[in-house]
Order: C-alpha cells, then sequence, then structure tokens
C-alpha cells in the first residue's frame, strides 16, 4: 500500500507539469494584455512597451516558461503583475475560506444525501421515491447562483438568521461566526450535489438490493435496517465514493459562482478575477494547484476503494 | 465575589450596546466600483486606484466644485518674471505616513514622476525648463512660457492626478508599481490587512493637518477624517451588494447598478448622484485601416447614433440619470456647448446615412466591432453600437470578448485579417472630459501617439496648443467651441450620451462629498 502511495504521488509530477505546460501555452496564446491594461487609454505604444518590458513579458516563450518553471520547482509561485505581491501569499489567504466552503459542503451534501437515495432506493417506486428524484431533478437543474439568491433572500434579508455576504476566519473559541458565513453558500452549492450523491446513491442500492446475497440475509431473518446500512451501502459505496472523488471538480466550478454571489474571497474569485485582467503568475499558479489537489484527491478517492471493497488491492 | 465587581460587570454590560454603537460609528464599511488592485495611482489610470490614491496621497492643489484649483498641501504660489518662474510653498505641519516630515524635493520628485506618465503632466513637463527644491519648502518651476494652468495641473483630480509621496518612492521609474504606500494624505493604507478581492483598510492619519482655508469641496479645501477606520469590501455581485446594504452589512455603495435603485429607495436607502460629470460614451475608430481610414464615412455614421438609446439603455428611463446633447465637453460644464453638434441632435435618419455612407465611397467591406461582454454597462453599450452600425448599413461583424481581450487587441494597428479591429466602445468619466488638458479621446497625435483608433489632426492638435495659451475663460471657451466643430469634422470619436452614476447609503451616513468617492469629511451615526 505504502508502494502504491509513493508511486501515485510520484506520477502527480507529470501530470502537473503537462497542466503547467498547458496553462502556460494556453495563456501565452491567448488574447489579452495586462500591460494595456495597466497602461490605460493615455498610454503611448511605447508606454505600453515600457510596462511589458518592467514585468517581463517581452521575452520568448521558453525562456518564460523555462524561468517560472525553476521557480516553482524551488517553491515559488512568481509575484503578481497587478498587486506585486507574491502569488503563493495570495493564494495561501483564499485557501481557508475555500476549504472551508467544500469541506462543510461535502459533509453537507453526504449527510443528506446518502440517507436520501438509500431512503429512495428502499422504497423504490413510492411517492417516497418518486419525491425524492424529484428533488435531485430540481436541484441539479436550478443553477447555483439562482438557489444562493433564494436562500440569501429568504434567511438573511427576510428572516435575518444568516448574513448576506461575508467570510469570517475559524476560531475554535468561537466558530459560530465562521458557521454562521458558511450555512447559506454551503447549502447553496450543496444542492446539486445532493441531488448527483443521492441519485447515484439510489441507482447503486437498487442494484445491490436486487443480488442474491441480501435475497439471502433477507431470508435469514435479518432486519431492514442492517441490510441497508451494513451490507448493501457498504457494497454500493465504490461507485458512491468515485462520484464524490470526480464531484468534487465539480465543486471547484460551481464555488465559483458561490463564492462571488456571497462575497467569499476563495481561490474561484481569485481565479477568475485573475482571468478577467490577465494576471499570469496568478492563474498558472492556481490551476497548478487546484490541479495537483484534484489529483491528491483522486488518489484518496482510490484508497478509501480498499475500504469498502477488501477485493481492491493495491 | 465582591459587590464592587458585580456593579462594575453589570455596569459594563448596560454600556456594552452604546459603547459597540459608538465603536461602529468610527468605522465606515464600503463597496468600492471594483476590486482594488494595482495600488500606484501614477502607474495606471483606474478609477477605483485613483480614489484609493485620493485617500493615501495628497495633492498640492485640490480642485473644487466648479473645477478651479485651489491650495491643498500649499501654502501659496508666486509667479515672477513675466510667469516664466512659479514658486509653490509648502504649508507647515505636513508629515508623511511614516513620520518624515514631507520637503519640497519629495514633491518636485513626485512631480517629475506624475509629469512622465499623465497627459497633463507631460504638458507641464513640455513647458518645464527646470523643477527644483531650492530649500524644504519651496518647489520651483522655471518655465519655457508662462503657463497659467499649472495648478489646474497639479491639482487635476482625474486620473492620473499628482499624487505627492516621499522622494525614495517617487524616484521609482514611473513604469513600475511603487511597492509602499506612504502618503501624507488623511487615511493611511493598512498594508498588513490587505486581501486582494476582498477587503482593503485603511485607518485614521492622526498626523494629518487639514487645509486652513477654502471650503470643502471635491478634493479641495479641508479634509476632515471622521473614521477611525475605512473598510473597503469587494463585492462582486450587485444583487448580493444590494442585500448588504439593505441589511446592515454595509454602508455605502459607490455605483449601484441602475435596476437596483428602486428597490434601494424602497428600502430606505439614500440614492444620491453625487459627481454630475458622470460617464460619457465614446465610439471610437480605427483610422489606420479602411473603411474609417475616411473622415467622410465616419462623419456619416455620426447620423446613426442615438445618444436617446444609449441612455435608456444603461440608465433607463429616468430622465435625471442620464443626458443627451453631449458633446466634446462635459455638459454643464465651463467648456460645454452645443456649438457645432447638429449632426447628433434630432431624429436619426438610417436611410440618409445609406446614402452618405455611399457617397462617402464605402463598398460594404467588413467592419469589425469589438464588444465585450463581461462588464454590464459596457455589454449594453456596446449591443446598442452594434446594433446602430448594422442600421447604418455597414457589414459589421460583432466580435464578443471579455474587456481584457478588447484592451488587448484593441492595440493592434494591422487590418482585420491581421487580427486588427475597427470600431469599438468605452466610458469615460465626465472628469477626464472637462478641458482639452486631459481629454485624450480628442487628440489628433496620429500613429505616434498613444491614443488608440490613432486619429490625425493637426488642426485639433494646434488648438489645443492655442487653448493652454489662452488669456482666460472667454478665449478658452471660443477655442472649445471651434475644438467641438473640428471634432465633428475629423471625428477622433463619437459621444454616446451622458450617463450619471447614483451612488448609495444608508440614511445615518452624512456628509458624502460631492465628486467621486471620497472619504473625508463623511459621518455615520
Amino acid at each position: 500500500m505504502f508502494a502504491y502511495i509513493i508511486r501515485r504521488v510520484i506520477a502527480t509530477i507529470p501530470v502537473v507539469a503537462i497542466v503547467a505546460l498547458f496553462i502556460f501555452s494556453l495563456l501565452y496564446f491567448a488574447p489579452g494584455d495586462p500591460a494595456a491594461i495597466i497602461a490605460g487609454d493615455q498610454a503611448t505604444p511605447a508606454d505600453v512597451e515600457r510596462i511589458r518590458a518592467s514585468l517581463g513579458l517581452d521575452r520568448p516563450f521558453v525562456v518564460r516558461f523555462f524561468e517560472w518553471s525553476w521557480q516553482v520547482v524551488q517553491g515559488n509561485l512568481g509575484v503578481s503583475i497587478f498587486t506585486n505581491l507574491p502569488v503563493s501569499k495570495m493564494i495561501a489567504q483564499r485557501i481557508e475560506p475555500s476549504l472551508s466552503l467544500m469541506l462543510l459542503t461535502l459533509t453537507f451534501a453526504i449527510s443528506v444525501a446518502v440517507p436520501l437515495g438509500v431512503l429512495a432506493a428502499w422504497k423504490h417506486g413510492t411517492w417516497i421515491d418518486r419525491l425524492v428524484m424529484m428533488f435531485a431533478v430540481f436541484f441539479f437543474s436550478v443553477p447555483v447562483f439562482v438557489v444562493g439568491y433564494l436562500l440569501a433572500y429568504t434567511f438573511a434579508l427576510q428572516l435575518d438568521w444568516f448574513p448576506v455576504q461575508g467570510y469570517t476566519p475559524f476560531s475554535i473559541s468561537d466558530p459560530w461566526p465562521w458557521l454562521r458565513n458558511l450555512v447559506l453558500p454551503a447549502a447553496a452549492l450543496g444542492g446539486a450535489f445532493v441531488a448527483l450523491i443521492a441519485r447515484i446513491t439510489r441507482a447503486t442500492m437498487l442494484e445491490v438490493l436486487s443480488q442474491d446475497y441480501i435475497r439471502t440475509a433477507r431470508a435469514k431473518g435479518v432486519s431492514q435496517r442492517p441490510i441497508l446500512f451494513m451490507h448493501a451501502l457498504k457494497n454500493a459505496a465504490v461507485p458512491i465514493v468515485t462520484i464524490i472523488g470526480i464531484g468534487f471538480a465539480g465543486l471547484i466550478g460551481g464555488a465559483v459562482v458561490t463564492e462571488s454571489v456571497f462575497a467569499i474571497p476563495g481561490v474561484g474569485r481569485l481565479v477568475v478575477d485573475a482571468i478577467l485582467r490577465r494576471d499570469y503568475p496568478i492563474i498558472q499558479g492556481v490551476v497548478l494547484m487546484l490541479s495537483f489537489t484534484y489529483v491528491l484527491v483522486n488518489l484518496c478517492v482510490d484508497l478509501l476503494y480498499t475500504l469498502f471493497d477488501p477485493r481492491i488491492r493495491y | 465575589m465582591k459587590r464592587r465587581t458585580v456593579l462594575q460587570g453589570i455596569g459594563a454590560a448596560l454600556a456594552a450596546p452604546r459603547i459597540a454603537a459608538a465603536q461602529a460609528a468610527r468605522v465606515l464599511k464600503f463597496i468600492p466600483q471594483s476590486d482594488l488592485t494595482v495600488l500606484d495611482p501614477i502607474w495606471t489610470t483606474a478609477y477605483v486606484t485613483r480614489n484609493h490614491g485620493f485617500m493615501v496621497f495628497d495633492t498640492l492643489f485640490g480642485s473644487d466644485g466648479s473645477f478651479k484649483a485651489s491650495p491643498q498641501m500649499a501654502a501659496g504660489m508666486t509667479v515672477e518674471s513675466d510667469g516664466r518662474l512659479v514658486r509653490i510653498t509648502l504649508r507647515d505641519g505636513l508629515k508623511w505616513h511614516d513620520g518624515e516630515k514631507v520637503l519640497a524635493r519629495d514633491c518636485a520628485a513626485s512631480i517629475k514622476r506624475w509629469g512622465a506618465r499623465d497627459s497633463f503632466g507631460q504638458t507641464v513637463m513640455a513647458v518645464t525648463d527646470e523643477l527644483s527644491a531650492p530649500d524644504d519648502k519651496t518647489i520651483q518651476f522655471r518655465l519655457k512660457k508662462p503657463f497659467a494652468l499649472l495648478a489646474d495641473a497639479l491639482g487635476k483630480s482625474s486620473s492620473n492626478f499628482a499624487a505627492m509621496m516621499p522622494e525614495r518612492l517617487a524616484l521609482t521609474d514611473p513604469f513600475k508599481q511603487i511597492t509602499e504606500m506612504v502618503g501624507s494624505g488623511p487615511y493611511k493604507f493598512k498594508a498588513d490587512e490587505r486581501n486582494v478581492g476582498h477587503l482593503v483598510v485603511y485607518e485614521c492619519n492622526a498626523a494629518y493637518v487639514p487645509s486652513p482655508t477654502g471650503t470643502a469641496s471635491w478634493t479641495a479645501g479641508p479634509k476632515i477624517a471622521n473614521f477611525d477606520r475605512v473598510e473597503w469590501h469587494v463585492i462582486p455581485d450587485p444583487s448580493t451588494a444590494a442585500a448588504a446594504l439593505q441589511g446592515g452589512e454595509m454602508d455605502w455603495w459607490e455605483t449601484p447598478t441602475g435596476d437596483l435603485l428602486p428597490t434601494l429607495r424602497k428600502a430606505g436607502i439614500t440614492v444620491a448622484i453625487q459627481d454630475p460629470t458622470g460617464l460619457i460614451g465614446c465610439m471610437r475608430f480605427n483610422q489606420l485601416q479602411p473603411p474609417f481610414d475616411n473622415p467622410a464615412i465616419r462623419r456619416a455614421i455620426i447620423g446613426a447614433i442615438s445618444q436617446e438609446d444609449f441612455n435608456l439603455t444603461i440608465a433607463g428611463d429616468d430622465p435625471a440619470m442620464s443626458r443627451t446633447g453631449v458633446g466634446v465637453f462635459t455638459p454643464g460644464t465651463p467648456l460645454a456647448s452645443d456649438v457645432g453638434l447638429e449632426p447628433l441632435i434630432g431624429k436619426r435618419d438610417y436611410d440618409k446615412v445609406k446614402r452618405d455612407l455611399a457617397a462617402a465611397g464605402y463598398k460594404g467591406e467588413k467592419v469589425v466591432f469589438l464588444a465585450p461582454t463581461d462588464l454590464a454597462v459596457l455589454k449594453m453599450q456596446g449591443d446598442i453600437a452594434g446594433d446602430a452600425l448594422k442600421r447604418a448599413g455597414l457589414n459589421v461583424e460583432v466580435q464578443a470578448m471579455d474587456w481584457g481581450s478588447v484592451v488587448g487587441r484593441r492595440t493592434n494597428k494591422g487590418p482585420i485579417d491581421k487580427g486588427g479591429w475597427n470600431v469599438a466602445c468605452t466610458f469615460w468619466t465626465g472628469g477626464d472630459h472637462l478641458t482639452p488638458a486631459g481629454h485624450t479621446f480628442m487628440r489628433g497625435t496620429g500613429e505616434a501617439g498613444g491614443n488608440w483608433g490613432w486619429p490625425s489632426s493637426t488642426v485639433l492638435e494646434d488648438l489645443r496648443t492655442q487653448w493652454f495659451d489662452a488669456p482666460g475663460l472667454a478665449a478658452q471657451q471660443k477655442l472649445a467651441q471651434a475644438m467641438q466643430r473640428q471634432v465633428m469634422q475629423d471625428v477622433p470619436y463619437v459621444p454616446l450620451g451622458q450617463v450619471l452614476q447614483a451612488t448609495a447609503f444608508r440614511k445615518n451616513i452624512t456628509g458624502v462629498p460631492n465628486g467621486f468617492a471620497m472619504f473625508w469629511n463623511v459621518r455615520k451615526g
């Protein structure tokens, strides 16, 4: 197992390197010029050129790519063109809100979706099943920002239970302000995720519940709860865990919108703002970090398989 | 437990709400127009950076509501040797945020840095033989010729304004961003609390000495910082910003969108137009490429432009929020007039425009129009402009892209098959169109000049030069009228109307100054 983990971690290096080359090339060839944005309308072409030169944007692709790659290898993601701040510092400022939002969303989604999916499978064909599936289709279809606005209007503006926007850093002594800021965003972002996991859980559970060993367990008089949660769910877990892993990418995408709607200073907003103003070092740094994180999440998912299915060995 | 301790505890508990309210009254929570990414007001022309700049940096002169310069850091100005020797004396007690005294050599270096980037500043430096600091309190200009607008230039409030900073910062290459925010303005920048894209914090500069003279107006007069702390909260989503203001999480939203104004008013939020200069839409042509290298074609296009359509789409049907009949200079300001604007006014006749285009030699060439999609106001402007060009009978290809791409693309002087462009639109603040000094779009400097579109007009440039030498307002107005007539002939751009921007703040906020978002003399509670 340990050797497998080491192998997988080493395997992330070429993946991240390919992502780095791809994103660098994409940005190099994409239209837009940060020097022109900074210089403004009054600037002469010579002024723009001077700013471009001062930012090092006038050098050839290969030189810039290898310089940046060498910096990255040394743990330096560069400096933002606009803010003059180290990219690693800017990402570090944004990690906590994004991680908080994602963890809370995942916790909310899994704790709601799995029981719902199991319930729908157990009550297959009944009104409960249809209600759960209707709920799933609804939340899967409605855009995150619409859910966000509705939640903010109802629970923040009308009922004044939660704040409309913002983020309070986590504090062990008083986590309530942190939680209060994240409840609505996590619920908005989690809606689609709940729908996705609930549908997969239901489908997988239905398949497992029709297996012979479940019939045998029932014939032996095992009650419904152990059948559902001990025998069936554990065997249905592999596809569910897989979809949670895949959904992580969707969560990153959805977080961009949620962070904008609820003004949470997360990594998603950082990268979108950077794309709009062509702040290349930030885009490169964040995409690199996210791709690395995604690879690690998938590694964790693969390792979780061994917990749920002893037949899987690495 | 002692009885005294219990009583103290009860007293503290009873006083707590009042203490909290008093503390809240010393903090202003503000939603800026956009994220503050660049801090150096000389390095960029972004308006949000200008607003930040006026918090941190002071100016030698301020500009009041009638656009007249008055001393700010300066105690006074003397003019000798037939106007060729100008001495500006600094006020007593001025200090930088790092505690050092403000010296004349700091200011001289700051003026030189500003003069390398700003168009008005470049004009100042072009007439300056020598700029020096003969002593700690005197800034001295030796001029090639008298320049009556020196105080106006040093006190301009639009981007780039002449921000004063310590010499060690002012000696930074003007094409590189300064790395420290040390000014002498009424608020200090809190670098340690900056979270780009989320939060910018300023604290009161206790050592600030407000100007003892003049009336507070725009950037002139005494600047009193009434808050211990001003927080800029970047909220990108307009609906969220409106909700945060309604819910009392924020105090002031700089630029609420037009569609949300009725909701804000209904919720008891004050909606006011503090800046009568607003935003002026402009349509710009690439004059190096056909068909707009032909002035007759550009003149014909004026007939297709309906300022009403632009205003209605962007500002809605409230007549207080927009103005038509907008010419070269900002409506309501001293140089504005309707001289020569006949082609822009009245009912649009698209058949006539088509005939004029044909007569001018337009043969159906493809016209590439760059249309930004990611900024709501520019998107609306692009939609109307694209439609007007199509109705005029041009073979328009609307290329939708984000603003960053538009800005990059419009520097391309080449033909459209090599990534070039023909038409693009943008907004300038009315503050940029007050006089020819800062009015970039009426320049006719051609390909060598810096203005994208690269219009060429020696007549306009001559008139501009004469304007700087004009002996008084009447002469300036006469020249401004001549410039406006010439703009309608050469068509370096087409004005698309003026949109006024509302600002919204809670009822307990008072003293919001006229002009752009400024934070002195504002009170809460």
